[in-house]
This record gives structure tokens, C-alpha cells and sequence, in this order.
């Protein structure tokens, strides 16, 4: 303990490494109070989403005589709530929708009309805890490792201090353990606070401060091999700059190219486009074929199926129906392919760990591509259960009212439908 | 039974493939100052790093007070205060913060009054105490660290070229020094290239060339101590 203390006090002594400390500290405190913000608008969007939803279920009441027209005017509110952890790891939730209200509609077009709806926000990145643990941190830990034996060597002081007896514990290992836990204090303290606003689960809260804790040991590593084989400061430094760069930017950069290149994955918009094209092409299809169609999944409704020869809901929904068929095959190839990559860069993950920390950060606060597909699934879960709710009534031509309407299924986060 | 503060008998050192010592053998006692005189490359410094247990040994035995570094590195260099050609502190620390910081190292804390002490016993000027050692000479340097070595209070003090760039005046105060910690009882092995220095202070002095001890010269009593034709004229030989 004596040594840590004294290791401590001149560490508090070096002016360069306190302001290294303060601006990662600062960072990170930056980066938890954005990253509360961020999580405290995505509450405040559902909130006002759900309070609206209210006032609109009453509107509606009061106009609706059927379940055509309940189901086509009638939104229901689908959210996917921050995790507990998000705001250390916004991950995709700053582009992904984190709110979508559906109708009983073609569903495709509505899931990915979403998709792009804010691609400014990707510009600059997140600026989260997780990018500071993994972009800014493993900067700090090098500018105070790198020059650990070659600064006392240039300095003329290594050799003396070699020479005192149980140098190698009381020396390096104590004057390495306070940098890291300077660096550790920067970022856990900000996170601890941050978890405690946030109300953070205390298992998963130390689970998350355990992959910083990795991060920072694995740079810790991986600056001393190199501190350890370097001879001069300046040329660790350089060397290190460059595994932060290759490491941090240029392999994860080049995996992901490698990634996207090897795993096509069907445009999103396009997939929209292709639904609401089908459905609006619809209108002209022969509508006894729309309905045959339709009975080959729902065989259940025939008996009511028969229409007049003007508009009806049955046909309209029909067609709205046979759209996200249409489709089907290419919104599969699309998850598919977003798995995919998000499972390729999962193994990349054990050959770059500071991208594989990273994800695993993301994945730990729920806010990573997976978790972005898991809400697509909710919702097409609900979606399913929303329609055939209304098919129920359209088929067997019930009378649909406000009663009927207050049982309209609701989406639960948790499971979807 | 009494050890030798350090004795070698027949060392080897090898670096790069290299024999750099060898069959050197040298006893030293308690209070004795033994200057170790050669040219570069001669195997001086790496004697000295030999005993630090820096360098591994190839042959002979080396021991500090009784203790191999082969074997029991720390209770050796716990016996030993090492100063570099050139000392070198903590720039930003003042000499006061230096020498408690590295006296907290070694495991030896000692109070502010055995600090100040030892300061005086250098010479070093009370207004240098708590001035940052960026901005101390050499000789200033030299001596915070001989206030540390004293403080440290080991048996054996071993310096390398301590008075190489010191004017002739600090070079006088450092031997001063050194015999007033051999008068404690304190062994010192320097290597110089210091003749005359080396002259005034040392009680044996020893030359190496080829890895061992050529020649050796005994101080006697009275001036001059040593025959100083006799050194220039081996000095030249081996150089």
C-alpha cells in the first residue's frame, strides 16, 4: 500500500499525467451526461408517444362504425425503451427508430420507411462512454506507459533506480497499477454515477465496468510489451500510435468493408419501396385473384370472405397483406444479412478485441444491430397479432365499435405481441 | 564469521559474445575507497553492473557482504547505493521531494531532520533543499544523491565516473565526501578515469585492462600517497 501511495504522490506531482487524467476524466463525464440526455429523450419520446396515444384512441372512437376503418386509422404506439445501460453505450439507438407506431397495414414499408430517417445523426458518431473507453482511453494509458523504463532510461535515473532492492514490485508494478487505476478512476467514476442515476441493475452495472476494466488491461498489455522491447520514447510512442491506429480504425474499418462486401444484404429503402409499389399496384390486380391469394394463408376466412363489387376492407387489407408477402423472402435475406454481419463481426471481435469490446459493450446495454432485429421481431410479432385481430372482425363481419376498439391488442415491449 | 563488503575472485561477464571481464578478482572492506582505473570498453562499468546483478556472470564468484546477486539479488542491492556517471532526479521534485521519494523506494523513509542532516553533511545549501532539481548543476546533483546513499546508510557505495564534468573545486568536495563516508565505515568502489582524483582520495587503486585487474597500487602513508609516475605510466599501458 506504501508503495501505491507513494507511486500515487508522484503521479499527483507530474503535471502532463493530471491533465492527461482530467481531460479522459472530463471526456467521460461528458460522454455518461450525453449519453443520459440521450436516453432521457428516448424516454421522453415514448412517454409523449403513449400519452398521445390517449387522446387519439378517443378521437378515433368517435368516428369509427367498423373494423376497416378502425384498422386503417388506428396507429398503435411499438417503442423499444433504453436499457438500463444505454447510456454508456448508445450503440445504434442515436439512427435506429426507438419509437414506431403501426397500422394493420402492409408492415415492411412502415418498418423500413424508418430506417433512414435521420442519417445526419451518423455523421459524427456517438460520443458515448463506450467510444471513450475504446477510442480515447487506450490514448491516455499510452501517453502515461509508454515511456515507463525508456523515460528513466533517457533520463539517466533507470539504472539507479533498477538498483534498489525489489525495484521490479515496489517500483514498476506500483507505479503501473496507479496509472491504470488513474485511468480506471477517469472512467468508472463517471459511469458509477451515471449507473446510479440511471437506476443500472448493480450486476449488470460491475459486468459493463468489467469490459472498461478489459479494455484498459488489454491496452495496458499491450503498451508494456512495447514500452518493454522499445528502447526510446519516441519511437514506443510512435509504434503505439500506430497499433491505436490499426487496432482502433484501420482493422475494424477494413473487417467491416470485408464484412459488407462478403455478406449483400438487400437496401432497406428498397425493400420499402418494393412493398408499397405492390400494394399500391393492388388497386389494379384482379381482385379475386388478391383474395384467392389471401385465402391460401388465412383458409380460415373463406367462408366470409366474399366481397362486393365496390370497395371493402376485406380486399383493401387483402392486398395490404399480400404486399409484406411480396417481400417476405427479401426482409428475410435483409435480417438475415444484418445477422449475418453482426455474427462476422462478433468473430472479428476475438481477432480485433478493442472492436470486440466494444461490441460486447453495445451488446451488454442492449442497444447493438441484434438488438435493433429483436425490436423488428417484437414488432412483427405484434403486428401479426394486430392484424389477424382485425381480420377476426373484418371476416366474420362482427360489428366493430369503441368497445371493440379499447381490446385492440397492445404492444409489450418486452415480447412484442 | 566476518564477510568482505565485496568480494570477487576470477569473474566472467560476457556481453554480445564478448568476454568484457575476465578473471577479474578484487576484495574490498569495510572503509575502503578503491578507484578502478582503464580505458573505454576496459570493463569497468560492467563489473559494476555485474555486482548490481544487471549483467549475468559467465564464471568466478561474486558475493556483497556474504550474498551472491545470483542468488539473492535483493538482500544484495539492499546493500548497496549506486550513482551513475550521471545523476539524474526527478526534475519537476525538489531535492527534498527527490530523496524521500527514492529513500520510500528502497524501503528506508527517514524523518525530515535526518534528511536535512544529510543535506548538511554534503555541503548541499539549505536554499537548495526545496528547490526543484531541474534547475541544480551537477555537483549539486552529485551530492543529493551522496545525501541519499548516506541516508540509505549501506555498506557498499559504487559510482561510476562521479567526477567526470565537475570543475576541479566540486571534484575536491566530492572525494571529501567519499572519505568522510569510508570514515563511516562505508566501502566505495569507484571507476574513473580520473588519475589524479583517483590519486587523492582512493586507497588502492586498481588498474584493468583485458577484462582484469593489471596492475594494483596501495596507498602509503604520507604525500604523495601514490607514486604518480608509476600510475601515468601504467595508465598509458593499458589505455
Amino acid at each position: 500500500m506504501t508503495h501505491i501511495l507513494r507511486e500515487m504522490w508522484l503521479l499527483g506531482r507530474s503535471r502532463s499525467a493530471i491533465w492527461a487524467l482530467l481531460l479522459l476524466a472530463v471526456c467521460a463525464s461528458a460522454s455518461v451526461a450525453l449519453g443520459l440526455a440521450s436516453v432521457a429523450r428516448d424516454r421522453a419520446v415514448i412517454d409523449r408517444m403513449l400519452a398521445g396515444q390517449v387522446a387519439e384512441e378517443a378521437a378515433l372512437a368517435a368516428f369509427v362504425e367498423d373494423a376497416g376503418s378502425g384498422a386503417y386509422y388506428g396507429f398503435q404506439p411499438t417503442w423499444d425503451p433504453p436499457s438500463d445501460l444505454a447510456f454508456a453505450a448508445l450503440g445504434s439507438r442515436d439512427i435506429a427508430p426507438a419509437v414506431l407506431r403501426v397500422r394493420a397495414l402492409a408492415l415492411e414499408g412502415q418498418i423500413y420507411e424508418n430506417e433512414s430517417s435521420n442519417p445526419e445523426l451518423a455523421l459524427p458518431g456517438r460520443f458515448d462512454l463506450a467510444f471513450v473507453a475504446v477510442y480515447v482511453a487506450p490514448l491516455v494509458l499510452i501517453a502515461l506507459l509508454h515511456d515507463l523504463w525508456s523515460g528513466e532510461r533517457e533520463a539517466g535515473r533507470y539504472h539507479a533506480l533498477a538498483a534498489l532492492p525489489r525495484a521490479r514490485r515496489r517500483l514498476w508494478t506500483s507505479r503501473v497499477a496507479v496509472r491504470l487505476a488513474g485511468v480506471l478512476v477517469a472512467l468508472l467514476l463517471p459511469f458509477g454515477i451515471g449507473a446510479l442515476m440511471a437506476g443500472t441493475a448493480p450486476l449488470r452495472a460491475l459486468g459493463f465496468a468489467g469490459l472498461i476494466t478489459l479494455v484498459c488491461l488489454l491496452w495496458t498489455a499491450i503498451v508494456l510489451v512495447v514500452a518493454r522491447l522499445g528502447v526510446r520514447s519516441a519511437v514506443n510512442a510512435a509504434s503505439l500510435a500506430a497499433v491505436w491506429f490499426a487496432l482502433t480504425l484501420v482493422a475494424p474499418a477494413g473487417v467491416n468493408l470485408a464484412i459488407n462486401a462478403g455478406v449483400p444484404v438487400p437496401d432497406g429503402a428498397a425493400l420499402a419501396r418494393e412493398n408499397r409499389e405492390y400494394v399500391h399496384a393492388g388497386w389494379d390486380r384482379p381482385r379475386d385473384r388478391t383474395m384467392r391469394d389471401f385465402l391460401k394463408v388465412y383458409p380460415q376466412h373463406e367462408a366470409g370472405s366474399a366481397i362486393p363489387p365496390t370497395f371493402h376492407w376485406k380486399w383493401y387489407f387483402a392486398f395490404q397483406h399480400l404486399g409484406d408477402l411480396h417481400v417476405a423472402e427479401q426482409s428475410q435475406a435483409y435480417r438475415d444479412g444484418i445477422a449475418r454481419r453482426a455474427e462476422m463481426g462478433r468473430i472479428a471481435g476475438w481477432v480485433l478485441p478493442p472492436a470486440g469490446l466494444a461490441q460486447a459493450m453495445s451488446a451488454m446495454a442492449g442497444t447493438d444491430v441484434t438488438a435493433q432485429l429483436d425490436y423488428q421481431m417484437r414488432i412483427r410479432a405484434y403486428h401479426q397479432r394486430l392484424r389477424e385481430f382485425y381480420y377476426d372482425y373484418l371476416f366474420s363481419e362482427k360489428p366493430f365499435g369503441p368497445q371493440e376498439l379499447a381490446r385492440v391488442p397492445r404492444f409489450d415491449p418486452a415480447i412484442g405481441g | 564469521m566476518t564477510h568482505p563488503v565485496l568480494s570477487i575472485d576470477q569473474l566472467v561477464v560476457e556481453r554480445g559474445g564478448r568476454r568484457i571481464v575476465d578473471g577479474l578478482s578484487l576484495t574490498l572492506e569495510a572503509g575502503e575507497i578503491y578507484a578502478l582505473l582503464g580505458g573505454n570498453g576496459a570493463g569497468k562499468s560492467t563489473t559494476l553492473f555485474a555486482i548490481l546483478g544487471f549483467l549475468e556472470r559467465s564464471g568466478g564468484t561474486l558475493t556483497v557482504g556474504g550474498q551472491d546477486p545470483a542468488g539473492q539479488l535483493d538482500a544484495v542491492r539492499a546493500q548497496i547505493a549506486y550513482l551513475p556517471e550521471n545523476v539524474a532526479l526527478y526534475d519537476h521534485l525538489t531535492a527534498r521531494e527527490n530523496v524521500d521519494y527514492l529513500l520510500k523506494v528502497a524501503d528506508c523513509p527517514r524523518s525530515r531532520a535526518d534528511v536535512e542532516a544529510a543535506f548538511g553533511s554534503v555541503g548541499l545549501a539549505a536554499n537548495a533543499w526545496d528547490m526543484r532539481a531541474g534547475r541544480f548543476s551537477k555537483g549539486m546533483r552529485q551530492k543529493t544523491a551522496i545525501a541519499l546513499a548516506m541516508l540509505r546508510d549501506t555498506p557498499l557505495l559504487l559510482l561510476d565516473e562521479p567526477t567526470s564534468g565537475l570543475d576541479p573545486a566540486a571534484a575536491a568536495d566530492f572525494h571529501k565526501l567519499l572519505e568522510t563516508l569510508a570514515a563511516r565505515g562505508v566501502a566505495v568502489l569507484m571507476v574513473t578515469h580520473d588519475l589524479l582524483g583517483a590519486a587523492d582520495t582512493a586507497d588502492r587503486i586498481g588498474l584493468i585492462a583485458g577484462g582484469r585487474i593489471a596492475s594494483e597500487w596501495f596507498a602509503q602513508p604520507g604525500e604523495p600517497r601514490f607514486d604518480l609516475n608509476a600510475l601515468h605510466s601504467g595508465f598509458a599501458r593499458v589505455r
